[in-house]
């Protein structure tokens, strides 16, 4: 899968600020709205894969970490927990997924949802992880459940990912 | 030196990054304070885009539904419902004044007793996390302050934890950092109900001697001096005797049952008497009419929660006791020596609470 | 748009590039290892960094315990304390579930203090003093009670503002309180327990406790506390910053205190308590044949549960400033003049000093005067030409007047102090009072005045500087009955209390029962209190009605009944090996009559539940325990 280093320039994307901005405050809002009008969607992580397509996008480990970073932060705001776990969290999965797009092919949609897939999970183990041993959070973890809404979120992934691909 | 930051500049920004906000962290788990503009900046940039997808949702899914011509109607007839729903709660508070037998006493209490103050508020987003937490529109700018009580006129939703100058934080009934005092309907049992971080909830401290029904109605008790009494909480699943004296009851809260969009702040609890009936099923969107007795209701409870902690002495005293009244004897005074060896009379059972009605399922 | 072939991500792998191409080395491999090594780095530094997090942030005192042990909470798991049972085996006083309320003070806000004050009800500036108290003397990581048996409402409102945004210091800890007979039935037997006050533990007696510790104040509760009072455990778990308990560390379980069974009968209780309803007052009944104390009721009482947990100052006011003085046990504290129920010790001594015999005689015309003072018989019209059976009988002051003439003080004091007067009888309850049986030293040693002979006159009838506490009398009568056999009163059956053998006088039989036939008169031969007599049962007593007040000083400033003369009792049944005395004390009842049906209803159901005993009290006995 991994590719040489004199193709990656030509796969890279431009970057789009319009869409830098508003990916991100988009999914958060999907992410409080949503579960609003139907519960059967709160298993959605909006936030978490906008952090993953830009990572993958770009394949810059500091632009992911800093939008992986500021997602978390606003999500954190957005909680009853202190903030910074959140942000934490996003930021190293901003920072592994670029650093791992650097040698993966990340064209590919079967690719792109397993980076969904594999990334969902990192981010709730390490935000159960975190939770647990910096705040002394009760943590039930279900992997089954996890499993299906990492399959779940990766479904999503593939149209989230060609719509952001064409705007 | 340099060679070695620019070779390694990646990871020198992610180390830095993540130190920042572990140093965030752990100044707010020290100091026990919250970054406050962090989540000020977050709520106000947030919270407003939510109405576009209100506006979405409600121009797709509306659509959908048929009701594309009555957009207006329906945005006029929310904010009339949750006016329609102050209103009753006010109703029901004059209705239960009105109904006690000493006007004067009413109109003189009245200024003192208003009905709760209430501010209607519209649901605009949930907790970024796990927790039952949701945003409210309304703030500090519309007098809203931390610990007031959000409900719905079908019961308690939550209250506020946090207050931002538009936006409110709500824990809900149903997260298990939520607490509140309740009282029973048939038996005014007194108890505390905390939340389980799901659809039920459980009531704690009720002794295993003293009496709640599955399908009986729970309301405010107004103890835990953040909701006024009265309001409705949501009606047993489960009780039966549990170890170590005190029972385990569960409970259904009825004030979420419907979705969450539009819910009342009171800005100003008033305590009122806990109603003999259920409340009306939830679609009716009424508060359970007011008692005719303006009294917190039948004495049984203080009866049944004084009657527990008697030892055999008082048991004893109360056989002699009954041995003088059988035989008409006054102790210590002159008259006929008394007979000790006959068995009294049993004693008289407590009058019993008058039956309530079958709440409406 | 920057051209990407100049983006720094770019410009760094050139220079790798470059680096390994001086190395030498294959450049996809370098990169590979480059990228391991990388990763490598990320994982130590995330490891130093939890590091340092548990060394600084989670668990600091973790690793400084002694220092400051924030994060160690240690949590009390308190003891229940013994039962209280009566000779049966049913409870008197028993344990219930209930909740206190602690504080932790690592945490502590102090501007939380004023809210959670009005709202728990407590006094914000005696909690303060309190805390300050225990920040001196004890760890910080300890959590204290500020308040025991937590009301339902008390919890709802812990509950709901002890979260994280408002008063997360409140803690609530299950624990057990004490459930007292209601309505103040045995209250001054029992007594009440309450935390250790500063003065207690400064004192030698509780020198084994420490601050915060609920001992018994007063009663059994204090006699006893070593015995019912349990050891406390420990549960010492360690917490996080938000107060979630993360693991307990150790748990040293409670040792629940051992239960006492009493002495006492609560089927005689419940009537005593009857007997003295709306009466000021105290009833003493006890076994003479050991000294057990069946039951001990004080008028006007006041209700102990009210002082579990700690007693609201108002409440405590209102009960210290009643000038009746409720908390008073008047069984064992109030020391009046016996007045004729001091007779038969008079006419024991008489005897037994030959100063009186069958034949000894007096006319009474209902006064006469001795000592050039003019002494009334209670019979205005005299009781005419009596002897001592008559005069027991009847009750005449003339009779006895007249033994006064002819018998020293000290005589009669030494004969008081042989039954068991004028020095505390030993009772295991605390705070005895002594009672006053005056002599020549005595008055030289208080008054520092010389005896007059003409005050001996006035002793011998009960009045005068004699003074005796109800239970006193019941001893010192009880005695008497068995020709001068004085055992221990005493309240404590099981754990068995060493009890020193019986007191002996080795009075005369005879003597003995010239004086208990006298007693058996008062009753059942249309003596003073022929109203009192119980069919089926030999029972005799006597009654004595002391002045508390000249009738001349109540008449010229109609001061009514508050000096109105105290009313006595004292009887015993049967006649012959008495099983049971009795004594009431009816404050200004009047008249000695008027305390008779109480002593009468005593023993009547002393000798019922004797009877019923045996079908149905044993298996209620057996069903309680």
């Amino acid at each position: 899968m991994a590719l040489p280093v004199a193709r990656r320039s030509d796969l890279r994307q431009k970057l789009r600020p319009f869409l830098l901005m508003l990916a991100p405050v988009a999914s958060i809002v999907l992410h409080i709205k949503v579960p609003l009008f139907s519960d059967y969607f709160s298993f959605l992580d909006p936030p978490l894969l906008v952090t993953v397509y830009f990572a993958l996008l770009h394949r810059d480990a500091v632009q992911a970490l800093f939008i992986g970073c500021a997602i978390g932060l606003a999500q954190d705001a957005l909680s009853s927990n202190p903030i910074g776990q959140f942000g934490i969290v996003k930021t190293l999965v901003g920072y592994i997924a670029a650093s791992a797009s650097q040698h993966l092919n990340v064209e590919n949609m079967v690719a792109r949802m397993g980076f969904a897939f594999v990334f969902y999970l990192f981010h709730q183990a390490l935000y159960a992880a975190l939770g647990a041993s910096l705040l002394g959070q009760q943590v039930s973890l279900n992997p089954a459940e996890a499993i299906l809404f990492a399959i779940m979120n990766a479904a999503v992934a593939a149209p989230l990912f060609q719509l952001l691909d064409r705007l | 030196m340099e060679f070695t930051l620019s070779r390694y500049r990646n990871v020198t920004v992610l180390v830095l990054v993540l130190a920042a906000q572990l140093f965030l962290l752990a100044y707010q788990i020290k100091s026990r304070q919250d970054v406050r503009s962090i989540r000020v900046w977050a709520v106000t940039g947030v919270m407003p885009l939510t109405r576009l997808l209100d506006f979405l949702h409600d121009n797709t899914v509306g659509l959908i539904k048929g009701y594309s011509g009555l957009m207006e109607v329906k945005d006029k007839n929310k904010d009339l419902q949750a006016e329609v729903a102050k209103l009753k709660m006010e109703n029901n508070f004059l209705r239960t004044e009105l109904a006690t037998a000493d006007r004067a006493k009413v109109l003189a209490l009245f200024p003192s007793r208003l009905p709760s103050k209430s501010i209607a508020a519209h649901v605009t987003g949930r907790g970024s996390d796990s927790s039952k937490v949701v945003f409210v529109d309304r703030g500090s700018n519309d007098g809203v302050s931390k610990n007031l009580p959000v409900v719905t006129p079908d019961g308690v939703v939550g209250r506020i934890t946090g207050v931002y100058p538009d936006y409110s934080q709500v824990v809900l009934i149903t997260d298990i950092n939520f607490a509140a005092g309740v009282i029973s309907q048939k038996h005014r049992v007194h108890g505390t109900l905390k939340g389980q971080g799901n659809s039920v909830c459980t009531v704690d401290y009720i002794r295993n001697e003293e009496k709640v029904e599955v399908g009986e109605w729970l309301f405010t008790s107004g103890d835990d001096r953040i909701f006024p009494k009265g309001l409705p909480l949501g009606q047993v699943k489960l009780a039966r005797a549990g170890k170590m004296f005190f029972q385990e009851v569960q409970l259904v809260p009825s004030g979420l049952q419907l979705g969450l969009e539009e819910v009342l702040i009171l800005l100003e609890g008033v305590h009122q008497p806990i109603p003999d009936h259920a409340p009306p099923s939830a679609s009716a969107k009424l508060l359970p009419p007011p008692p005719a007795e303006g009294s917190d209701g039948p004495d049984s409870a203080r009866v049944i929660r004084g009657g527990v902690a008697t030892t055999d002495a008082d048991q004893v005293l109360d056989r002699y006791r009954r041995i003088g009244a059988a035989q008409g004897h006054a102790y210590g005074s002159g008259g006929g020596t008394p007979n000790f060896a006959i068995d009294p009379p049993p004693p008289r059972p407590p009058a019993a609470p008058p039956a309530p009605e079958t709440p409406p399922q | 748009m920057p051209d990407v072939a100049t983006l720094p991500a770019d410009q760094e792998r050139d220079k790798e590039h470059e680096v390994r191409k001086v190395l030498g080395e294959d450049p996809k491999a370098a990169a590979n290892r480059i990228a391991v090594f990388r990763y490598i780095c990320v994982a130590v530094f995330l490891y130093l960094l939890a590091g340092f997090w548990a060394l600084q942030i989670r668990d600091p005192d973790y690793y400084a315990e002694l220092a400051e042990k924030n994060y160690i909470r240690s949590q009390p798991l308190p003891a229940p304390r013994g039962r209280i049972l009566d000779r049966h085996g049913r409870i008197i006083v028993d344990n219930h579930s209930s909740f206190s309320l602690y504080l932790s003070r690592d945490n502590l806000k102090e501007d939380h203090l004023d809210a959670m004050c009005s709202a728990l009800d407590l006094d914000c500036a005696d909690l303060q003093e309190r805390l300050r108290r225990y920040d001196r003397t004890r760890a910080k990581y300890e959590a204290i009670n500020i308040k025991s048996d937590l009301t339902s409402a008390e919890l709802s409102f812990i509950e709901a503002h002890g979260g994280q945004d408002n008063f997360p210091e409140m803690e609530v800890i299950q624990t057990f309180r004490r459930i007292y007979p209601r309505g103040g039935a045995l209250a001054h037997v029992i007594g009440y327990t309450g935390e250790i006050s500063e003065g207690e533990l400064d004192s030698a007696d509780f020198v084994r406790y420490k601050r915060g510790d609920i001992i018994g104040k007063t009663g059994i509760e204090r006699q006893y506390n070593d015995v019912l009072m349990g050891v406390d455990g420990q549960r010492r778990v360690l917490v996080n910053n938000r107060n979630k308990i993360l693991k307990v560390i150790d748990h040293k379980g409670a040792a629940a205190g051992r239960d006492v069974r009493l002495t006492l009968d609560l089927d005689l209780q419940a009537v005593a308590e009857l007997a003295m309803t709306d009466r000021k007052g105290a009833v003493v009944a006890l076994d003479p044949r050991t000294g057990e104390i069946l039951a001990m009721v004080s008028r006007p009482t006041y209700d102990p549960n009210r002082f579990v947990g700690r007693i609201r100052a108002k409440d405590w006011s209102e009960i210290r400033d009643n000038l009746d003085y409720p908390m008073m046990n008047r069984a064992i504290q109030a020391q009046f003049a016996p007045g004729s129920t001091f007779k038969p010790i008079i006419a024991m001594a008489a005897l037994e000093e030959g100063i009186i015999d069958d034949r000894t005689t007096a006319t009474c015309t209902g006064g006469a005067m001795f000592y050039d003072r003019f002494f009334k018989c209670n019979l205005r019209s005299g009781h005419g030409y009596v002897g001592l059976n008559r005069a027991l009988v009847h009750s005449c002051n003339i009779f006895f007047h007249n033994i006064g003439m002819k018998i020293s003080i000290d005589k009669v004091a030494e004969y008081a102090e042989l039954a068991g007067l004028g020095k505390r009888t030993g009772i295991d309850l605390p705070a005895e009072s002594e009672g006053t049986v005056p002599s020549r030293r005595w008055k030289m040693r208080t008054q520092r005045q010389r005896w007059f002979s003409g005050e001996t006159v006035s002793v011998v009838i009960g009045q005068g500087a004699l003074t005796v506490t109800p239970l006193q009398l019941a001893h010192s009568i009880g005695g008497l009955i068995r020709a001068g056999e004085w055992h221990k009163p005493h309240l404590m059956l099981d754990p068995p209390p060493s009890l020193d053998p019986p007191r002996k006088a080795n009075w005369s039989p005879e003597n003995t029962s010239k004086v208990v036939n006298g007693m058996f008169g008062v009753v059942n031969q249309g003596g003073t209190a022929r109203g009192a007599a119980i069919a089926g049962i030999e029972f005799c007593g006597k009654t004595g009605t002391a002045q508390l007040a000249s009738n001349d000083l109540i008449r010229s400033r109609k001061l009514g009944l508050q000096l109105s003369d105290n009313a006595w009792f004292v009887g015993f049944a049967p006649r012959v090996n008495p099983e049971i005395v009795v004594v009431a004390l009816y404050e200004h009842g009047e008249h000695g009559d008027r305390a008779a049906p109480i002593v009468r209803d005593v023993v009547k159901a002393y000798f019922d539940s004797k009877h019923r005993r045996p079908q149905t009290l044993i298996a209620a006995a057996g069903a309680a325990r």
